[in-house]
Parts: C-alpha cells; structure tokens; sequence
C-alpha cells in the first residue's frame, strides 16, 4: 500500500530548544498510526508540522503524495484535523460551524450526514456553549470529516474527557478504522493506543525510540508480566527474594502487599504458594499482568512510575 | 469566495447573537446622541452641527475596540487556530473580518442618524458623499483596529491600547471637542490623527459643501486606512501562542505609522493647521425645502436697487468681527433681478416647523409686548432702539441682507446670555414692523429660516451701545434663526399678542 505520510529526518527548533531532532517515519494508508511519547517529547510539534501550524527547520514531509513543505493549502484541502481543543465561538451552532468550514473546501460533505454520524442531531442547532465535553469533542471530530479527507490528524482527541465520552470516541476511531480512513492520533492515554492503533511510534526527547505494533513492541521490549498478591500476614522481604524468577521486588510499608516481576510466571507462582504454606499464612488476593504498552513505553522513556498506580503513565492528569 | 461570505454570514450572526456587542455597538454611541438631545432638545441645527463628531465616536468605538477586542478574544479562544488548517489564504479571512466589521459599524451609523432624525435633526446635505465618507472614516478606523489586533496579546491588552488612542483621539484630536476651541500646539498635534480628518469629512457632508469640501480629509482617511489594512493583513496572528514581541516582520508596523505622519506632515505643508472660529461647516438647509436652493449671484445689488432685489450669495460663511465694510459692491449693479426670496410662497412660510423655545426660556427669549427692561438694563434698550433705524449693517444692502443682520442684533446677546437678551428681540421686531411690509418681511424671514447659512454673521453690536462680541458666529446663527421662526409665527397670527 502507498504511504500516505512519510516523515524524514524532521528537526524543529525553539530559539535554544530542539524539539524535534531528525524525526523519521512512515504511515500506510488505512492504518491508525499512534504516536506516544511524554510531555514536551516533540510529538505535537511533529503534528504540527504535519499539518502546516509550524514551519519545520529540515526534514521532508511528504502527506497524501504531496510535499507538505511547499504545498501546505494543497495538502489541507486531503487531510482533516482534531486538535485536543478545538474552540468554536460560544454561540455557534454545530449546523453552522459545519456548514462554516464545508465552505473553506472544495470537496465537502453535507452537514446533515456528519451531524446524523457523530450523534449529533438533537444538538444540531444549539449553540456551542450548551453542548457537552464529548458533544463538543464529536464536534470536533465531525469537523475533521468535512472535507472527506484522505487522512485523519487526531492530536490527543479523549484528553480532559470523562470515562463515557471517551468510550464513545473509542467507538467513533474504530468506525474509523472499520471505513479505511488512515489516522495520525497521538495520546497520553497507552491503553486507548494500545487498543486502537495498528502501529505506534514512541517519541522522547525530540527523538523516536521505537516504531511498530503494540504487539511487536511489547514482544520486543522483553518486559516480563507484573505479579501482585496481598497476603494476611508480612513476610520477610528476603524470603520474598527467594522465591524463583521474582525481581523488581516491591512491598508496602505494612508488608501485606507484594509486587514483582517475573520471567517465569508459572514456577514463580509454585514457589509463591509453597512459600505461603510453610510460613502459615494465607493468599488474600493475586493479580497476574502481562506486559503492556505502558511497560515498554516506561522502559524506552526510562520514566519512572510507581507500581501502585499501574495504569497510569507520564503526563496524565488524573484520569483512569 | 464561498468561504468568504460564509464566514461573513456567520460572522455576522454571532455579532448579532452577542448581547454585550450590540449594547456597546448601538446603545453606546445612542446615549451621546440622547445627551446631546436634552442638552439642545429646542434646536436642530447644533445636533447636525456635531453629527460628524457622533459617528466618529461611533466607528472608532466599534473599529478600535469591537474588532480587535473579538479578533484578539477569538484567537485566544483558538478559533483563528482552528481556521488556519483550513486551506483558505489569510486575505480572505481578513477581508471578511474588515467587511463585517464594516456592516456592523455602518449599520450602528444607520441607527444613530435614524435616531437623530427622529428626535428633528434635518436631513444631512449630501446623504451619499456621507456614505462614502463614513465607508471611509470605518476604513480608516478598521485598519487601525486590525493594527491594534497585532500588537494586543490579549484581551486586556486591547482596552489598554484602545484607550491609549481612543482618549486622545477624543480630547485632543478634534473628535470630542472642537479643534477652534483647542490651542494651537494640539491643533497641530490633531492634524496627525485620523479623528481629525473623520470630523470634518464626515460633518463637511452633514452640513457643508460634501466631497468637494473635505478632498484632503479624505485622502488623508484613505491613506490612514489602506496603510493600517496592509499593516494588520501582513502581521495577521492566528495563534495566542505567536506572541508579538517574538514575531518576525514588526516592519510591517512602519507603514501605519508612516501614514499618521504623512498625513500630519502633509498638513501642515499646505497650512492645514490652524482652525478658525469660522471655519466650520455652516449649519444646512432646513427641512421642507419648498424652494430651490438660491441660484449662484455673482454680484451684490445695492439696496437703492429694489425693488426687486438680490441677495449676496457667498462662497462661505465668514465672521465680521469687529464688524467691518461688506464686501465691496460691485458697481455699476447688475440689472435688477428678481429677489432671491420673492419666490416664497405662503406655503413654504406655513410649512416651516414653528417649535420653538418658549420665550421666557433661556434660548431665544423674547419680552411680552408690554414688558419693560429692568433700570439697569434700561439704557442699552433705548441706545438700542434709538440707533438701529441708522445703523448701517440694517440699513445698506439689500432687504435680505439688511434683514438678517437686524437679527443678529436679537441674536448676539442671545448667544452670550446678556442680561438685556430678552429685550432687544422685541425692539429689533418692532423695527422690522416698522421697516417692512408684513407680506415682504414674512418672505424673507422665511427664506432666512430655509437658508440659514447664507449670508455673514454679525457678531459684535457695540456700534449700537450693547458691549459684547459672540465668540461661535454658528451659535449666532442659531439663534437668529431662531428668532426669525418666532417673528414669523407673530406676523402670521401663530402667536397673538
């Protein structure tokens, strides 16, 4: 399939700080391409150079067959953007706004089918200013859509919405993906990455550290499955260490909760169990998790991240 | 072009959506309107007089703070943002904003001229030279609002920079207060603000002679405006983040100030300085117009000539002070020529608008038939009455003339609010009674009223014994045609006495 981004060796700098430092990748066309990374990473000055807010200092930029760089209006007229807030005047309609941004293309879709798409037709004449977080993200989205285009921008689209408006965008990404649209989306959020893109680039320092399925990068990264059981009473901590394949070792200040790492989870758990009988004491709880997204983005980023909070990653502000 | 008038459309739909826009766009700019109203509620002249400093205060309202106040609001919000990755060029975007901004001030224009001419403002002279003026003036004022756009950050930022031009725009650029009563270092420093050149294109065709009155206004308007439009498209901000102090091509800046000096400078090379008390715009004809307006005579017809009789037409109004020798006569006269008011008709005396200040108010008061002066006023009156059968403004000249300067002798101290104000009136009427016959002093008292500002202005009646010299001659016309109406309202039987 021809690529319909490819990113070479792209560099952009602020005064002092370099940004992007000789960024380079490729997006398929019908893929949904994540690109992770943490805050201040450069990700969303690549995006930004993607879709012509930022002037990049090198680098080739080639978007649906086109040099981004020296045709930025023809390049806007394939590609739609969500940016992570797109802001409407307070008394605009989502009618009128469609309507508004159909008329900036040459190649434009009806509002009604967008309105009638993104659910939101009971909302269709109410003004900006009385629509919800995820009403007004949908918008967003539908916005992107106008023009009928080649090639999807999402920047952070679910950041600063609640648990039910993200899964309705989930659900609206993997329509998506489900049509064949190609989609650029980067997140905070690993998990979403990790369930809806085909590919993910990782993105520190100005620099990529990895590319290539959730999957690839997980079996890549060898990071092993995270064991965590609470017992009833303490244990000591070397006899904890002892038991086959256990590293990372981690306890509470009580020494009821225990977690670990293992390379070999079955005769780590025989060692678990035989542990707990010889000292009497009971198995309260047992969580076996494999390896995610977050692990080998953690691993590549070299951030730390405490065991106790295992879903969250860097940057994230408070959401599940 | 589709996405410029939809962006227009919607544009314009939001404007009128906005509560707070419509209360500082109309409301605003009315209550000057309505102040000034129950300042001169009698008299309709004054209020044409500073329609020009009205819808100047209007479009700078509107152009300097209402546009960058929603541009700069807008961009914050991350709207124009949201523009930018559309493939639309900027120009459009731009041109959209100056026309909106255009309707919205215009359409505010509109409501404030309706609104004067509801509560009896007459009909401006040249409606369409207005509009091209005022098209103008916003132009001006829009380019100028964009710049402000640029320079603003924020939103507070543009209240601080808007004020930082509105308030000297207001007080010492000729918008709020008059440039003839300003010193003559801020009637130079005036001559660098475009307020100055909206004032007097606007009001030259309110109530003077329209375009051909105010050409260097409006160049100076028009250079004003194209240089901040130019300014404000190339330094366009679509992002909060572009702050100014780190934008590239500041440059641009130098055309828009390069504009307000050309203008200054060019002023002051063709000696547009200085402002005359008498260089005003004189005040316009008056509503119901029955006649035409007065044919163009290029000479002066002796009074001995009548009947008939012509009256002097002059180029402009001017200020005899002290009063001096009307200009020369041209001798031998011309043939006679028929007056300029014999073509008054009764209607067009019936038709006039008899509303008046009362007479025992403080404009244009008038003693009762039988009411005499205080003792201490006693001597000017009968210096007065004693002196005006000779004086010679009253008696050398033809009818009109000598007519309209006998009621200047009523409206001078008038004016200045002499103590003896009240008085003279009735001794200048009796003098006419005396003069005139009623059916000929009734038309050219009338053809007064309907040409206010023909003719020059007697502002100075110390040659009669009453010390005192009336510093606005347009006050003095006022009221003199004030007077007038309320002499012909007592010829024709509208008040009894």
């Amino acid at each position: 399939m021809p690529a319909k981004v490819i990113v070479q060796n792209l560099h952009k700098r602020y005064d002092d700080f370099e940004a992007v430092r000789g960024v380079s990748f490729a997006i398929e066309e019908g893929e949904i391409f994540g690109l992770l990374g943490p805050n201040g990473a450069g990700k969303t000055t690549t995006v930004e150079c993607l879709i012509g807010l930022r002037e990049p200092d090198s680098g080739e930029l080639e978007v649906c067959g086109l040099d981004a760089r020296r045709y930025p209006r023809a390049v806007k007229e394939k590609i739609g953007v969500a940016l992570q807030s797109t802001s409407l005047q307070d008394k605009i309609t989502p009618r009128e706004a469609l309507r508004l941004f159909g008329s900036f293309y040459s190649r434009r879709e009806e509002p009604a089918v967008l309105l009638e798409r993104f659910a939101l037709v009971e909302k269709a004449d109410a003004a900006l200013d009385t629509l919800s977080g995820g009403q007004r993200q949908r918008l967003a989205l539908a916005l992107a859509f106008v023009n009928r285009p080649e090639l999807v921008f999402l920047d952070e689209p679910t950041t600063g919405l609640d648990p039910q408006a993200r899964r309705e965008l989930h659900g609206a990404i993997a329509e998506m993906k489900a049509a064949g649209c190609t989609v650029l989306f980067t997140t905070h959020y690993l998990d979403e990455a990790e369930a809806l893109c085909d590919r993910v680039a990782i993105i520190d320092q100005g620099r990529m550290v990895a590319t290539g399925s959730p999957r690839e990068l997980m079996a890549r990264a060898a990071v092993w499955p995270t064991v965590t059981l609470a017992t009833s009473r303490a244990v000591a901590r070397e006899r904890w260490a002892s038991v086959v394949g256990v590293s990372d070792l981690w306890m509470d200040a009580s020494g009821l909760t225990v977690q670990f790492r293992t390379e070999q989870a079955t005769a780590t758990l025989v060692g678990v169990v035989a542990l707990l009988s010889a000292s009497g004491v009971d198995l309260v709880d047992l969580e076996v998790k494999k390896a995610s997204l977050e692990d080998v983005f953690l691993n590549l980023t070299r951030t730390r991240a405490t065991a106790a909070k295992p879903a969250r990653v860097v940057g994230e502000e408070g959401h599940a | 072009m589709n996405a410029l008038w939809a962006h227009l459309g919607v544009s314009l739909r939001l404007h009128f959506r906005n509560k707070m826009a419509l209360l500082y766009g109309y409301l605003f700019p009315l209550i000057f309107l309505v102040a000034f109203w129950v300042l001169y509620r009698h008299e309709k002249i004054p209020l044409l007089r500073h329609m020009g400093e009205l819808l100047t205060v209007a479009v700078l309202g509107g152009a300097c703070f209402g546009l960058p106040t929603t541009l700069v609001g807008e961009r914050e919000r991350g709207v124009w943002r949201r523009y930018r990755l559309s493939p639309v060029p900027t120009w459009v975007f731009v041109t959209s904003t100056v026309l909106v901004r255009y309707l919205i001030i215009l359409s505010a224009g509109l409501v404030q001229l309706g609104a004067a001419l509801a509560i009896g403002m007459t009909v401006p002279a040249h409606p369409l030279d207005l509009w091209l003026a005022f098209t103008l003036v916003s132009l001006a004022f829009i380019g100028l609002g964009l710049v402000i756009a640029t320079l603003a950050d924020n939103v507070p930022a543009v209240q601080a920079l808007g004020q930082c031009i509105f308030l000297p725009m207001l007080i010492i650029g000729g918008v709020a207060v008059q440039l003839a009563s300003l010193p003559l270092w801020a009637q130079h420093v005036s001559a660098f603000f475009p307020g100055r050149y909206a004032v007097e294109a606007l009001q030259g065709c309110v109530s003077g002679r329209g375009f051909g009155g105010v050409r260097f206004s409006l160049l100076a308007l028009g250079l004003v405006g194209v240089a901040g439009c130019l300014a404000g498209a190339k330094l366009f901000r679509w992002d909060a983040q572009q702050r100014f102090a780190m934008r590239s091509g500041k440059l641009w800046l130098i055309p828009a100030l390069a504009a307000w000096a050309a203008v200054g400078l060019l002023a002051e090379w063709r000696g547009r300085i200085a402002i005359a008390v008498d260089a005003e715009p004189p005040p316009p004809k008056a509503p119901a117009l029955a006649v035409p307006p007065a044919p163009p005579l290029p000479l002066v017809i002796p009074r001995d000539a009548t009947p008939p009789s012509a009256s002097p037409v002059l180029p402009a109004p001017a200020v005899v002070s002290p009063l001096v020798p009307m200009p020369v006569v041209a001798k031998p006269a011309l043939l006679p020529l028929e007056p300029v008011w014999a073509k008054i008709t009764a209607k067009d005396t019936a038709e006039l608008d008899y509303n008046v200040p009362p007479d025992h108010g403080i404009v244009s008061p008038m003693s009762a038939p039988d009411e005499e002066a205080e003792d201490f006023m006693k001597d000017q009156v009968q210096s007065v009455r004693s002196k005006i059968a000779s004086w010679p403004p009253g008696t050398d000249g033809d009818d009109l003339r000598c007519i309209r300067n006998l009621l200047y002798v009523a409206a001078v101290p008038d004016a200045i609010q002499m103590p003896v104000e009240r008085y003279l009136p009735r001794v200048v009427y009796q003098h006419l009674l005396d003069t005139y016959p009623k059916d000929k002093l009734t038309k050219v008292l009338t053809y007064i009223v309907l040409h206010p500002e023909e003719g020059m202005v007697v502002d100075d009646i110390s040659d009669l014994g009453v010390e005192g010299t009336a510093g606005d001659p347009l006050v003095v016309r006022e009221r003199a045609y004030l007077y007038a109406i309320k002499f012909i309202a007592r010829l024709t039987g509208r008040v009894k006495e």
